[in-house]
């Protein structure tokens, strides 16, 4: 009967054990982790291995000069376009950002009147006249 | 205990099968809980298939002959050791401790990846609880239950096969079985791969140390087995070309063309197909030794019938993940295009890719020549077997190909070599390869096999020796270092490249050692106490043993022995004394088998000299102590090289633990991401 009560027991305990997570609405990440190498990084690391090995195997002896500097060339192009690609892929996540954190504070600048109304630029909270053009601040633009 | 363990393995069957269901699920609905109770199910799994295993032991060691399994693998009399170690001496425990050592290693893979490559473990998750339910469905239906009972219980147990009781025996599987289940992680991850349809490289450079781990325990195992069979079963030989030693030998040879080809999948962008489908035929070939060494299929075809539901459910099992995977490879073909094309024959990829091939070549020979004899039961009805003689004709010339290769590759440039490349790079190795030979045919070396694998063994480690020097020298002048310094910062700074190469001086060793195998000699004396025998050694020294005689010791069961003998003999060389070795018959109490015999051995770096008690002119005498009753038959063996064998591995181990460890880059890699530096000069510093 003990034997009986104590299986139950442990059945009992691995269903609350697995089913908790269902019941309560316990997530798991199951995003992409932002440490990892993205793929242009990725490709950008094997070409400037690559580059590393093929100089190392010039400094050992291992290749001669002519033979070096073929392949070097034609590495050194596929790291320069590998790293133009990674840089191109990070502006590009970049530059939306920019312009949206942009946008957001002129908005907030133009509920708080510090935004010159005449030539949008963003003047301290509070000022009375423009900076850069001398527009009056004073009230709070309509919008 | 036993009986709780009885229930955990039950229990454990509802919980992988959820467990698998949520995973795939979790991966297709992107559902975080779903996947979360997922993982859970890995961790109950473990925690029930680990109380199931203690169950076992705890039969084991409180002598439940009632259970089949402890009936038939232990007796009272069995040492303790051995009883703990009955988890693993027979079928049934075998399968049971496969998954033990699977679902450890699922929560491992769990464990560690809690907070990174989260899109792959909802399928990660599925595919491992899938094996696992695979094999907890094997325990409990295909008549193969550990905690089967007898209809009534026996006094005592049949004991464990004498040969089983042995050092390496109780080492030997676990190390295999570690090889084996940790091979299923990477294989885990390509499927995830393939699922998620996130099929860059990723899922190699995150799996690269499961694969790792796996080799080096499948080579450890393998080697084990040898060592066991050369100390244990008394006939001299390492491999025999058994259909067992076959089984662990083909997942070796697959993972090792994979271990090298995802090096081209890295580098180049190639290969992406090839890559999946090895990943898929490695785990195949583990569960499909697993299935041969445990099933019984292969001993007979008639031992067939009985073991009639375990084999239809591994063919079965293995029949749907090889559909699976190959509908799911045509599924994502698009994806796997090659980056790039293979520019050159004379190239380091090529020079992969050959490597590849020859190393299927050799897997697919084995394979062939293991069911062979089956098939040919199957179709014609006469069994032919296939002896060591067709392994050794298909797979010698390929062993000699793959040690050439071992020595081109590393100094082969990438894409494309020029004359002036390979000339640069081979002259010495090739000189000093050529002026090997013919040293040693000088010498008087004339057997064709060990002069070629020599002369070729001495090219590829003046290789590997010249591009140690060469890296050497290269960092000490460029960083001003000592030699040593340079030498040592040389290996920490780039793990793997010079990890691998010790690998390779390792494999170099193992194949110098079997080279020696065409010199071994064989000798078989009848002598009586106080003769003397001459050997001459193929290394032209001379052994003299003297037979000091038998000295016979009658158990009373203990240690399960009936009797043993014990001939003892005086070895001398060159007429200097070097001790004494002992050979013996022993006949156990607890089977119905013949006297077993354990071996003398006395190792030296150039040969083993080995000793073996072939029979007493007169049993009855010896066990009488009737004093003209103690003549033998002496078997006097000379094997050259053995020990670079066992020395090969300590490389190979050596070497793989190096590729294995964190390397420097990496750490520093992590520390300026860690920092917000995503630039990789350090990547570009050598």
């Amino acid at each position: 009967m003990t034997l009986y009560f104590g299986v139950a027991l442990v059945a009992a305990a691995v269903v609350l054990f697995v089913l908790q997570p269902v019941v309560k609405g316990v997530h798991a990440s199951l995003e992409r982790a932002d440490d990892e190498l993205t793929e242009t990084e990725a490709r950008k690391r094997v070409a400037l291995l690559a580059l590393r090995d093929v100089e190392y195997d010039f400094l050992s002896g291992k290749l001669d000069e002519q033979d070096y500097r073929s392949l070097k060339g034609e590495l050194t192009a596929e790291a320069l376009a590998a790293l133009e690609a990674d840089e191109a892929s990070k502006a590009g996540g970049g530059v939306n950002e920019i312009l949206e954190a942009e946008i957001i504070k002129l908005r907030e600048g133009f509920n708080s009147g510090a935004t010159c109304h005449s030539c949008s630029y963003m003047n301290v909270e509070g000022s009375l006249f423009c900076s850069a053009c001398g527009f009056v601040l004073t009230e709070p633009v309509a919008r | 205990m036993t009986i709780l363990g009885e229930f955990a393995l039950w229990i454990s069957l509802p919980v992988a099968a959820f467990g698998m269901v949520l995973g795939y699920a979790g991966g297709r609905t992107q559902r975080g809980d779903l996947v979360l109770s997922a993982e859970r199910t890995i961790y109950a799994v473990f925690g029930l298939l680990l109380v199931a295993s203690i169950g076992v032991t705890a039969a084991f060691l409180g002598d439940r002959f009632e259970y089949w399994y402890v009936a038939n693998y232990s007796n009272a009399n069995l040492e303790v050791f051995y009883k703990v170690t009955g988890l693993w001496a027979g079928q049934r425990g075998s399968l049971l401790f496969w998954a033990l050592l699977l679902a450890l290693f699922a929560v491992i893979t769990v464990m560690t990846n809690q907070k990174k490559n989260r899109e792959f473990m909802p399928y990660v998750a599925g595919v491992l609880q899938t094996i696992l339910l695979f094999f907890i469905v094997v325990l409990l239906f295909a008549d193969v239950n550990p905690f089967e009972r007898l209809a009534f219980t026996p006094a005592d147990g049949r004991g464990l096969n004498p040969q089983l009781q042995n050092y390496w025996m109780t080492i030997h599987p676990p190390t295999l079985y570690l090889g084996f289940t940790a091979f299923t992680i990477p294989f885990a991850f390509a499927v995830a791969a393939l699922l998620n349809g996130r099929l860059d490289a990723r899922w190699i450079q995150l799996t690269r140390r499961w694969i790792l781990t796996s080799w080096l325990f499948l080579s450890v195992g393998i080697v084990f087995g040898m060592r066991w069979a050369y100390e244990e079963l008394g006939w001299g030989g390492y491999w025999f070309w058994d259909p067992v030693e076959n089984a662990s030998l083909l997942p070796w040879l697959t993972a090792t063309a994979f271990l090298h080809s995802i090096q081209i999948q890295e580098n180049r962008g190639m290969l992406k197909v090839w890559n999946m489908s090895l990943v898929l035929l490695t785990f195949l070939l583990t569960i499909f030794a697993t299935f041969l060494t445990r099933s019984g299929l292969i001993e007979s075809v008639h031992s067939f019938a009985q073991e009639l539901k375990i084999a239809y459910i591994f063919l079965g099992f293995m029949g749907a993940v090889l559909a699976a995977s190959v509908v799911l490879i045509l599924y994502r073909l698009p994806q796997l295009r090659s980056e790039n094309q293979i520019e050159s024959f004379l190239s380091r990829e090529s020079a992969f890719l050959f490597n590849n091939l020859l190393l299927l070549g050799a897997a697919f020979s084995v394979m062939w020549g293991t069911m062979f004899p089956l098939i040919s039961e199957g179709f014609t009805g006469q069994e032919i077997s296939v002896g060591p003689p067709f392994f050794e004709r298909v797979n010698f010339p390929i062993g000699l190909l793959l040690l050439t290769l071992v020595g081109i590759g590393p100094v082969i440039a990438w894409r494309r070599a020029t004359k002036r490349n390979l000339q640069k790079n081979f002259t010495l190795p090739v000189t000093v390869g050529a002026a090997t030979g013919m040293v040693l045919f000088g010498l008087g070396a004339r057997h064709e096999l060990p002069l070629v694998t020599w002369s070729i063994s001495a090219f590829v480690l003046t290789v590997i020796v010249t591009e140690f020097w060469k890296g050497t020298r290269a960092r000490a002048r460029i960083e001003g270092e000592g030699h040593v310094l340079a030498f040592f910062h040389l290996i920490t700074r780039n793990r793997r490249r010079w990890g691998g190469y010790i690998v390779h001086v390792g494999f170099v060793l193992m194949c110098i050692g079997f080279a020696g195998a065409g010199y071994n000699t064989d000798s078989r004396f009848n002598v009586e106490p106080g003769d003397v025998v001459s050997l001459a050694s193929p290394f032209g020294h001379q052994y003299d043993l003297t037979y000091e005689g038998l000295s016979m010791s009658i158990g009373r069961g203990e240690r399960n022995l009936l009797w043993q003998a014990i001939a003892t003999v005086s070895v001398s060389q060159d007429g200097t004394p070097k001790g004494i070795l002992t050979t013996e018959k022993r006949q156990y109490t607890n089977r119905d088998t013949q006297p077993m015999t354990e071996v003398g051995i006395r190792s030296i770096v150039s040969e083993d000299l080995y000793l073996i008690l072939s029979a007493m002119n007169d049993t009855g005498g010896a066990l009488r102590n009737d004093p003209g009753a103690q003549g033998i038959d002496l078997q006097v063996l000379i094997k050259p090289l053995v020990n670079w064998i066992w020395i090969g591995c300590l490389f190979i181990t050596l070497g793989t633990v190096i590729a294995l460890w964190p390397s420097v880059d990496r750490v520093r890699l992590a520390r300026e991401k860690a920092e917000g530096s995503s630039e990789l000069a350090a990547a570009g510093a050598h």
